[in-house]
């Protein structure tokens, strides 16, 4: 009988295949940077963040307004059943987006449409660009 | 596992579970950003292929991103190869919330069964 011992040793490899595993790309070819994935992105009278949660329902979702943060709160729920394969995370998350402009704070919303919440932060008036006339 | 296609957006094998409950198998898909309307669900003998397209379009173009983007709007493709056990004319299909939950009913004749024993006297 032979062994090769190689295929039993073969840590440098184990190693290599670890440290890629770590670098390489996960979901949408992204590095991962935290969970939920957000998208922040600016128009003419708001910011917007876009924060892609599915199978969230509005009701477990948190989202609050903190002086200078959005914070992004929930639960995402693992159905119950006899598991074949379980590729989807789920458990609690909280993220939050620092806010280093000001906006109109009564005016935030937030609308959920296929897993996807787009929060619309308008711009505080102060900031927004202004013409000014010369005299 | 992301590709190009045809239409030049990224395809993208969703996240799935797939368990087993007392009636049936359910299979759960993470799909944010695809609408009823931009799904496909189609069984050929005993391959079942899941297409869908995000409708999902940032807010502005990236030109004014604050930040790079995390999530984009690909496509989802997954192809399931079913066993007999499933009853394939009883297969529903539910979106909700960006999730798809696929329904495979068990046959009727796949079923556990008690056999109840007669006693001779």
């Amino acid at each position: 009988m032979v062994i090769d011992f190689n295929t039993l040793y073969d840590l440098p490899k184990d190693m290599d295949r670890f440290f890629t595993g770590l670098l390489q790309s996960s979901g949408l070819g992204q590095r991962k940077t935290g969970y939920p994935l957000i998208n922040v992105s600016e128009t003419a009278d708001s910011y917007v963040v876009d924060v892609c949660l599915p199978g969230v329902p509005a009701e477990e979702l948190e989202i609050t307004l903190a002086a200078r943060s959005l914070i992004i709160k929930g639960e995402r729920k693992a159905p119950e059943g006899r598991y074949y394969r379980q590729e989807r995370s789920a458990g609690s998350f909280q993220r939050i987006i620092s806010l280093n402009v000001p906006v109109e704070r009564d005016s935030v919303t937030a609308k959920s449409e296929n897993g996807i919440v787009r929060v619309t932060l308008p711009k505080s008036e102060e900031i927004k660009p202004r013409r000014i006339s010369i005299g | 596992m992301n590709s190009r296609n045809e239409t030049n957006a990224t395809m993208v094998t969703p996240a799935t579970d797939i368990l087993e409950r007392k009636d049936g198998f359910h299979i759960f898909m993470d799909m944010p950003g695809v609408a009823a309307s931009a799904l496909s669900i189609d069984l050929e003998e005993n391959e079942l292929t899941i297409r869908a397209e995000s409708s999902y379009a940032p807010a502005s173009d990236s030109q004014n991103r604050h930040a790079a983007p995390e999530f984009a709007s690909p496509v989802y493709q997954r192809v399931f190869t079913l066993s007999d056990l499933v009853d394939k004319e009883k297969i529903k299909a539910t979106l909700k919330d960006g999730v798809l939950d696929l329904f495979l009913p068990k046959a009727e004749e796949m079923k556990p069964r008690r056999i109840s024993i007669s006693t001779g006297s």
